[in-house]
């Protein structure tokens, strides 16, 4: 009896894949791999940086992210982008989803969804209190029909989109405008797009009234009318809903605050001042031609070289807007434009 | 011929030490994931101890507190030669996420004990842990015993 288990126990480790596990072990290969859904080490591609710093900001380790900057040389400015140090980043893909260009500058797999809180009613417009506008009148949380959907917290009055039905009954009742905003939830890309499009056809607009606006004194303001029935067949060419299309219409003629920067090219001494003190470096001097050229597409409308140029080639105007009345087929556009209150010159 | 039966016997069995010198127990639960039969850490000859004095390779973990200075350096002095320091995650190596201003670790581990390898991650995946000792371990240890005292 002994005899045989002894045999049975030589025959056990004889065997073959015994041996071969013995001698070379492993792990199998698909449990060593990384899923696809693993949040690896994040990909920097330096080219769209826009040196923003949301990333620094996001991370919540101090060692794991910085900002640096290649060296200037001869063509071009030196290019900021980030580096990411393995040996402090923990992964969390937050730089990556914070990140706002187009592409991304910082990928990092799947990332966490940052999802806000959300009704499960089917609603198309999120109400929200812009709590520069609100006046604290409450108005709204005894319109509200919903227990405990409009509240006043750290004496701020907001709504909790977990328990709002989006009925529009604040909206109504309340007496600043602006104060409460509907905002469409859907489309919204396209709705920036249209915005992109009146901003920018209103600013084309002043700018092509440059001869008018530029004798105005410090107290007068120049009035005209812009006919929108052009801008609404193109708003309607990318998004076929006429309300959201009048809303964002509505918003953008209330809020919008324009700067208007004109240049006055035959003005210029070719002084040069306004070059350095540029901070988007907007302003080039071009040495070949004799020429100091503004591009407006870098332009930030600071209004720093309004404030530098001692000849007055800058002019700086503050549009603002209102649509009357409110609708796509009649409305038109007042616009009112008036010479900027800022002084001239060194102290 | 006897160096050559040690470097044998030192490849195929290696004793690990796991240290937390007070960091999140992360990576101390990856290193236990090591264990379980799906990553099956004792088939390459590994084996996990609580005593510095039985070990060959010295896992560290965490951050570095104030109480751990001085017990690193300590427990260091108890591993026999020839031994090999390996440090997991980003505690060890930069102080991660506890190194905030105003804090009170002591990170980077290497200002107080040699380290070997470095395992970045936070926590390092239990495949990274396994190949990074399975890359260094063996064959540092069978190099660092050839070494003359």
């Amino acid at each position: 009896m002994p005899m045989s288990s002894v045999i049975w126990y030589l025959y056990e480790f004889a065997r073959k894949s015994w041996a071969e596990s013995f001698a070379i072990a492993k792990t199998n290969a698909e449990i060593v791999e990384t899923p696809e859904r693993f949040r690896d080490f994040p990909q920097v591609f330096p080219e769209y940086c826009i040196a923003c710093g949301a990333c620094i900001a996001a991370c919540p380790a101090p060692h794991a992210i910085k900002l640096i900057r290649s060296e200037d040389n001869t063509e071009e400015e030196g290019r900021t982008y980030p580096v990411i140090n393995n040996r402090g980043c923990i992964r969390c893909g937050f730089c990556a989803e914070v990140c706002p260009t187009d592409p991304k500058t910082l990928t990092c797999g799947e990332n966490h969804l940052i999802r806000e809180d959300f009704t499960i009613l089917p609603t198309e417009k999120m109400f929200v209190i812009d709590d520069y506008l609100c006046i604290r009148c409450k108005k709204c949380v005894k319109a509200c029909q919903v227990e405990g959907a409009i509240v006043e917290e750290d004496n701020k009055i907001v709504i909790d989109q977990s328990k709002c039905i989006a009925c529009g009954d604040c909206l109504d009742s309340c007496p600043v405008k602006g104060a409460i905003k509907g905002i469409y939830i859907d489309h919204v890309q396209e709705q920036k797009d249209i915005i992109k499009i009146i901003v920018n056809s209103l600013e084309e607009s002043i700018e092509a009234k440059r001869d008018d606006i530029s004798h105005l004194l410090d107290d007068e303001v120049y009035r005209f009318d812009f006919d929108i029935g052009d801008l609404v067949d193109r708003a309607r060419s990318i998004l076929s809903d006429d309300d959201i299309i009048l809303d964002i219409f509505q918003k953008i003629t209330d809020r919008l605050k324009l700067r208007i920067v004109t240049w006055d090219d035959e003005k210029c001494n070719r002084c040069q001042l306004c070059v350095n003190e540029c901070p988007s470096g907007a302003i080039t001097y071009n040495e070949e031609e004799d020429v100091v050229i503004r591009d407006a597409e870098k332009c930030l409308r600071c209004s720093i070289c309004y404030q530098t140029c001692p000849f007055g080639v800058a002019g700086y105007y503050v549009a603002r807007f209102l649509l009357d009345p409110l609708s796509l087929d009649t409305g038109v556009i007042h616009v009112t434009v008036k010479p900027s209150q800022l002084p001239i010159g060194a102290d | 011929m006897l160096d050559a039966l040690k470097d044998v016997v030192r490849k195929s069995s290696i004793h690990v030490c796991l240290i937390n010198t007070g960091g999140c127990n992360g990576c101390d639960i990856e290193v236990v994931a090591l264990l379980s039969p799906r990553y099956d850490l004792e088939q390459y000859g590994i084996y996990v101890h609580n005593n510095p004095r039985e070990a060959d390779v010295l896992l560290i973990t965490g951050a570095v507190c104030e109480q751990w200075k001085e017990n690193l350096q300590r427990i260091y002095s108890k591993a026999p030669e020839p031994k090999v320091v390996v440090a997991i995650g980003n505690c060890p190596l930069t102080g991660d996420v506890f190194n905030q201003e105003g804090s009170s670790v002591y990170a980077p581990v290497s200002d107080f004990i040699p380290v070997d390898a470095e395992i970045p991650g936070c926590p390092p995946r239990p495949a990274e842990i396994l190949a990074a000792i399975l890359a260094v371990g063996p064959d540092a240890i069978a190099a660092k015993g050839r070494e003359k005292p």
